[in-house]
């Protein structure tokens, strides 16, 4: 072994990770050559150094207490949160936006000052109550495709169940579960699992929230939802709302209401079709005397009217959870999709970066015309065995020019295609949506199948 | 490759807070072992720690670095440990033990804080040094939490480690340098 080879093994071999043939080798080398040696010894007495301070900090457990800790401050009023301000200051923003046009407005709907300090009261000691909170359970009604994403909505669709279970402490994990979707952080891992076509996706690490789930894990941090929700009006313009009323329990209520304006224009493709791009009213409904979060309810508020999409009707705080709960099952014959940011470049890549979405949307489908399950693949991964019976043999009818969405980074190709596979003997119409911000710069199908 | 610490305070500020859990889950260890360095007692240093957290928490609006959060949690961390010390001290009458807490919170000109070292590396080194010496991770395991080749991660420490060494032999003489000149 020379010096090069010896320093490239250097590390390799003060962690005892060399075969023995090899690591004999490094040592012999190490005996008879002083540079050499004098670097090895730099980097054990670094080891030794970092060893040593590690082990100082082994039983260092500090994130529980950090994050009550937040939650606490968070929760104080003396901290001036935006509710402070907004309820000391009760007109101050509707006057302050006369003289700065783009200031946002608040419209604070507060019928007596009883009922203001009683709000800003709630608020707080709603806060508090789940200052300490170990674990929580939500149990939802959401109106959406069984299989679909888990913000999906679709207002002319039934109500189906919809779960988070989160333990934050002695370490966290949570579990986002639908009919046909359901998805498992660990503590290690984050594993989401698509039942229609036993399709695995995973991320190799924690995550807070992944998958689309945002939108109840916010829910679930029950502690920050209110003050999320005020600094989005502050910063959106969303309306808000608080009275007080008597519950079906004789029990009295405060209630928050938020009008929530998405951004995205009525004309936009996207437009109330997953939570994050909906224009929606959202009841939180807190208990005067626990000072909890009980029920909270969304309707999507369309030009034609309401319609309720989601109800929270099952809040459990702090209850213990089935271990079971953070273990998935996973079909044997799972198919793993790869993460966007995992797609490598293909030795022919250029011929791929460089189609329009078109000339993508049209290679895919010939693809699958010809059952050429390789090239196909190019474009979307996996080909579940259902996936391939679906599209195999298909023939195309139209491919219309692309548009895109203010919600969406890709962009939709209108299709019509005549499915042939034995199950599904069918005319379909749709919009395909492709994307290409991945490593590789392709084109990627991402729904509309 | 985990999310990045640019990543995870964005998301906080997007009010995503229960991020911070992350941030603090990473950092905790090294910045525990930065502070017990400068206060010299196991439970301030428990104490410095949980109050820089915070802190750099409720800061996070403030950060115009985001991919830097760890070298400015230690400049938070830096401010709390001169606190909590002065604090100790007007408590502590006894000037002997003002005098020998004060000598442990400075940094000897030989022991330039390695945590300091580590908070300038480019984040996959720091990412890999962390795992390994404060999470306490075997190589095999930190291969398998950053699903990376065995062979990355050893090649990964071995570049770490001589970023750390230049770091700490320029940090070194530099206060070596800064201490002749004080002593002349």
């Amino acid at each position: 072994m020379n010096c090069a080879e010896c320093r490239d093994n250097l590390v390799a071999c003060a962690e005892g990770l060399l075969d023995r043939d090899e690591s004999l080798h490094c040592r012999a080398h190490l005996d008879t050559c002083a540079d050499c040696r004098a670097e090895y010894k730099a980097i054990t007495s670094l080891q030794q150094r970092l060893i040593a301070r590690g082990q100082a900090a082994a039983e260092v457990r500090l994130v529980e207490s950090v994050m009550q800790r937040v939650r606490q401050e968070q929760s104080k009023p003396e901290r001036e949160t935006i509710m402070s301000k907004l309820l000391k200051h009760r007109w101050g923003f509707g006057l302050g936006a006369a003289g700065f046009a783009a200031v946002i407005i608040l419209i604070f709907i507060l019928s007596t000052p009883k009922i203001q300090a009683a709000a800003a009261e709630v608020m707080t000691k709603g806060a508090q109550a789940v200052a300490k909170l170990t674990s929580i359970h939500l149990r939802g009604q959401l109106r959406t495709f069984p299989g679909d994403n888990f913000s999906f909505i679709n207002a002319d669709s039934p109500f189906y169940t919809i779960e988070l279970w989160k333990q934050f402490e002695p370490e966290l994990k949570w579990r986002v579960e639908k009919p046909q979707r359901v998805v498992v952080m660990d503590g290690r891992s984050t594993v989401m699992l698509i039942k229609t076509g036993d399709t695995g996706v995973k991320v190799p690490q924690r995550t807070t929230s992944a998958f689309d789930t945002e939108w109840l894990h916010r829910i679930a941090n029950l502690s920050n939802t209110i003050s999320n929700e005020l600094d989005n009006a502050r910063a959106k313009g969303w309306k808000l709302n608080l009275t007080e009323e008597t519950g079906a329990d004789g029990r009295l209520k405060s209630i928050i209401t938020v009008l929530v304006k998405s951004g995205v224009p009525d004309n936009d493709y996207c437009k109330n079709t997953f939570m994050g791009n909906a224009d929606t009213r959202r009841v939180y409904h807190f208990d005067a005397q626990s000072k909890l979060l009980e029920s909270v309810q969304i309707y999507l508020t369309r030009s034609s009217g309401e319609v309720q999409i989601f109800n929270l009707s099952q809040i459990d705080y702090n209850q213990p959870i089935d271990p079971g709960v953070w273990k998935l099952e996973l079909p044997k014959d799972v198919s793993w999709a790869q993460l966007p940011e995992q797609l490598s470049k293909l030795p022919d890549n250029e011929k791929y970066a460089s189609m329009t979405a078109e000339q993508a949307a049209r290679a895919f489908f010939e693809a699958c015309a010809r059952k050429d399950w390789d090239e196909a693949g190019k474009f979307m991964s996996p080909l579940t065995p259902r996936l391939k019976d679906y599209l195999g043999g298909l023939e195309i009818v139209s491919l219309g020019e692309s548009f895109t969405s203010k919600a969406y980074p890709g962009r939709f190709v209108p299709y019509e295609i005549k499915l042939k596979g034995a199950l599904w003997s069918q005319t379909k119409k749709w919009n395909l949506a492709v994307r290409k911000d991945n490593p590789a710069g392709r084109w990627q199908v991402d729904g509309g199948i | 490759m985990n999310p990045t610490d640019k990543e995870h305070v964005e998301r906080c500020r997007d009010g995503y807070p229960e991020d911070f859990r992350l941030l603090v889950d990473r950092y905790q260890k090294p910045l525990f072992s930065y502070l017990a360095v400068r206060v010299g007692d196991h439970a301030q240093a428990e104490e410095a720690a949980q109050e820089s957290f915070v802190r750099a928490f409720f800061s996070l609006k403030k950060l115009c670095k985001p991919e830097s959060f760890y070298s400015w949690l230690l400049g938070i961390a830096g401010r709390v440990a001169k606190e909590q010390l002065r604090s100790r001290e007007r408590r502590k009458k006894d000037r002997e033990a003002a005098e020998v807490l004060t000598l442990a919170a400075a940094d000897s000109p030989q022991e330039y804080p390695l945590e300091k070292a580590i908070a300038v590396l480019p984040e996959i080194y720091r990412e890999v040094i962390l795992l390994r010496y404060y999470e306490g991770l075997s190589c095999q395991d930190v291969a398998a939490r950053l699903d990376m080749p065995l062979g990355t991660v050893t090649k990964t420490l071995s570049r770490a480690y001589a970023l750390l060494r230049q770091e700490l032999k320029v940090r070194e003489n530099d206060e070596e340098r800064v201490n002749r000149i004080e002593q002349t």
